[in-house]
């Protein structure tokens, strides 16, 4: 039982950072970026290339991932999102060619095989009863510490409400002084590296493929839309819910089931309830 | 035939089209035929994509589930039932037709991105559940393999491929010069209006539901037949998607023409590249043309001939 308490906090943890960083370009354009899984997937791959194959120390592989990240979703919104000028699908589509793109790059650098990363911290502690690896608590605190901080940013700072402001309503935000291209560009690179710095966690709680994009960013899009668009506070409860979901089914089920329910339970809210257990309406 | 407005110049374009296609084989090598199949498998998956999602815009990112259907229904009934193919097929048409009301049902509550969100999660879903759920039938990870063949050698397989696309591909342009396929049209530019205008939206999509589920599983089965063996990952897989909707893009949603030109070009791109780039590494190239194509002309490349063409009379006259 403690175990999967203590698992499932873990495994939460994870899977909120991951989706923040997909919340906060959702809410600002409800734009379905579904490149969301390249940052994931690059992010992981360039801390493995910096600190591993290169040996760096692993503060530089992480500090390059978040970079890379950031950059990536800088060059996104430039090159690709704003020429389309919001239409949905065509931003849709484009994205998935895109995180296609991404991942044959990954193939073309690091070849097809599955990679292991080395844990972040070694070593093991028994926490209640139950073995948790220095590793993943490590990536828990640092998710945690860097959701914090977003909050922190997104309340209490110029740049953060007025992010709030453009995704509540991007004309008027315009009209009170406030250049939404340029929050659109903030909020995109903020995301990426998020993005980035949750695929470094990810990578190292599972291990890294080309095709490891896929499952995280139909979770952290479920989290985003279950918990309601542009709630900080709902999709933290929905990380929480699947995380716990997925880690009791591993636990007292059967290992291999583990996907199925997330998928049943996204496939569920979205047909019963499509604007989220915690979202404001969406007019 | 006055409600479909058939045109002799139509005829003329079908038949040469259908004489190109069939002569194909007294033209080319064994090896491009072996391509040319796989073309004409990836257009009807295109052509049967863009009824539902070129038309209405309700972008399906569930396809590769249909087509699984339909491979996986007709690999069951054969391998382990031992029902002879000529049932099978019928069969895993309907059974295709039965899944794609499961992802009906959400469809007629959500719209835009909740809809591509619940089909790819569909897609993942059965991509987890196929290998668990009854194995013996499945057969997990591995799949099922030494499927009936349905013919012999590369020359046979094009005709039957050839022959099923042609007849795909005329049922769907019949389909949408009918009035259905002006409503389809107009749910896509304007669903309210349509719903305004005293049609049954939900009546509509359901029949682009059911059609597009039934081309998809009848070319998922017989893809199983001519493939012999099929995996879970090689149906319920993104990249098949995105083959499929970058075949559709690439050609250009909302013809039936496009879907085919997209499937051909992007399926013999493939091939050209193998030679340098064996791995799916050429999906690098591929998708940066197909990125590069796209945001130039989101019409595809219908819309740059049309332009082309237009342009050439223009200077012309």
């Amino acid at each position: 039982m403690m175990q999967i308490i203590v698992q499932g906090l873990l495994l939460s943890g994870l899977y909120a950072l991951i989706a923040m960083g997909f919340m906060l370009i959702f809410s600002i354009g409800r734009t379905l970026n579904l490149a969301y899984g390249a940052y994931i997937m690059v992010g992981g791959y360039i801390y493995f290339w910096l600190s591993q194959q290169l040996g760096m120390p692993k503060i530089v592989g992480f500090a390059g991932a978040v970079m890379v990240g950031a950059l990536m979703g800088f060059l996104k919104h430039r090159l690709i999102v704003k020429p389309l000028k919001g239409d949905a699908v065509a931003v849709e589509i484009s994205t998935l060619i895109l995180a296609i793109i991404m991942q044959s790059v990954m193939v073309l650098v690091f070849g097809d095989a599955s990679k292991i990363l080395l844990p972040i911290i070694p070593g093991v502690v028994t926490v209640a009863g139950a073995q948790v690896t220095f590793n993943i608590l490590a990536a828990t605190v640092m998710s945690w510490i860097i959701i914090a901080a977003l909050y922190a940013f997104v309340r209490g700072t110029h740049i953060g409400r007025a992010m709030q402001a453009v995704s509540m309503d991007e004309k008027g935000a315009a009209i009170s002084g406030v250049d939404p291209d340029k929050i659109n560009m903030i909020t995109w690179a903020i995301s990426g590296a998020l993005g980035a710095a949750g695929g470094v966690f990810f990578a190292s709680y599972t291990q890294l493929s080309p095709q490891m994009w896929v499952a995280p960013v139909i979770i952290s899009i479920a989290i985003v839309i279950v918990g309601g668009i542009g709630s900080i506070i709902g999709t933290l409860i929905v990380a929480h819910i699947i995380g716990f979901l997925e880690v009791s089914i591993v636990a007292l089920w059967a290992p291999e089931l583990r996907g199925v329910f997330t998928m049943l339970l996204i496939i569920g809210v979205l047909v019963m309830r499509p604007q989220g257990l915690f979202g404001r309406e969406e007019h | 035939m006055r409600t479909l407005d058939l045109r002799p110049h139509h005829l003329v374009l079908w038949a040469a089209f259908i004489a190109l296609m069939l002569l194909m084989p007294l033209m080319v090598g064994n090896g491009t035929l072996r391509t040319m199949i796989f073309a004409c498998y990836l257009a009807m998956f295109a052509i049967s994509w863009d009824i539902l999602s070129g038309r209405t815009g309700y972008l399906s990112f569930g396809h590769p589930f249909l087509i699984g259907i339909g491979a996986y229904t007709t690999g069951i009934l054969t391998r382990r039932y031992g029902i002879p193919v000529e049932a099978s097929i019928p069969i895993a048409v309907l059974v295709t037709m039965a899944g794609g009301l499961i992802i009906l049902l959400p469809a007629l509550r959500i719209k835009g991105s909740y809809f591509a969100l619940v089909t790819l999660a569909v897609m993942e879903l059965m991509l987890q559940l196929v290998p668990v759920i009854r194995p013996d039938l499945t057969g997990g990870t591995r799949g099922i393999s030494r499927l009936p063949a349905l013919t012999r050698g590369a020359e046979n397989g094009y005709y039957l491929a050839a022959g099923l696309m042609l007849a795909v591909a005329l049922f769907a342009w019949l389909l949408m010069r009918t009035r259905l396929g002006t409503a389809l049209w107009a749910i896509g530019m304007n669903e309210e209006s349509v719903r305004g205008s005293g049609l049954s939206t939900t009546r509509l999509k359901s029949f682009a539901f059911l059609v597009s589920a039934g081309i998809a599983g009848l070319a998922g089965a017989f893809y199983a037949h001519y493939l012999g063996s099929i995996t879970p990952r090689s149906f319920f897989d993104i990249n098949i998607l995105f083959q499929i909707i970058v075949a559709v893009l690439i050609g250009g949603a909302g013809t039936i023409i496009g879907p085919i030109i997209g499937a051909f070009f992007m399926v013999f791109l493939l091939e050209w590249l193998r030679p340098y780039m064996p791995g799916t590494e050429r999906f690098f190239v591929y998708g940066s043309i197909a990125l590069v194509l796209y945001m130039y002309q989101p019409k595809g490349i219908m819309a740059i001939v049309d332009t082309i063409v237009s342009k050439m009379k223009g200077s012309r006259a």
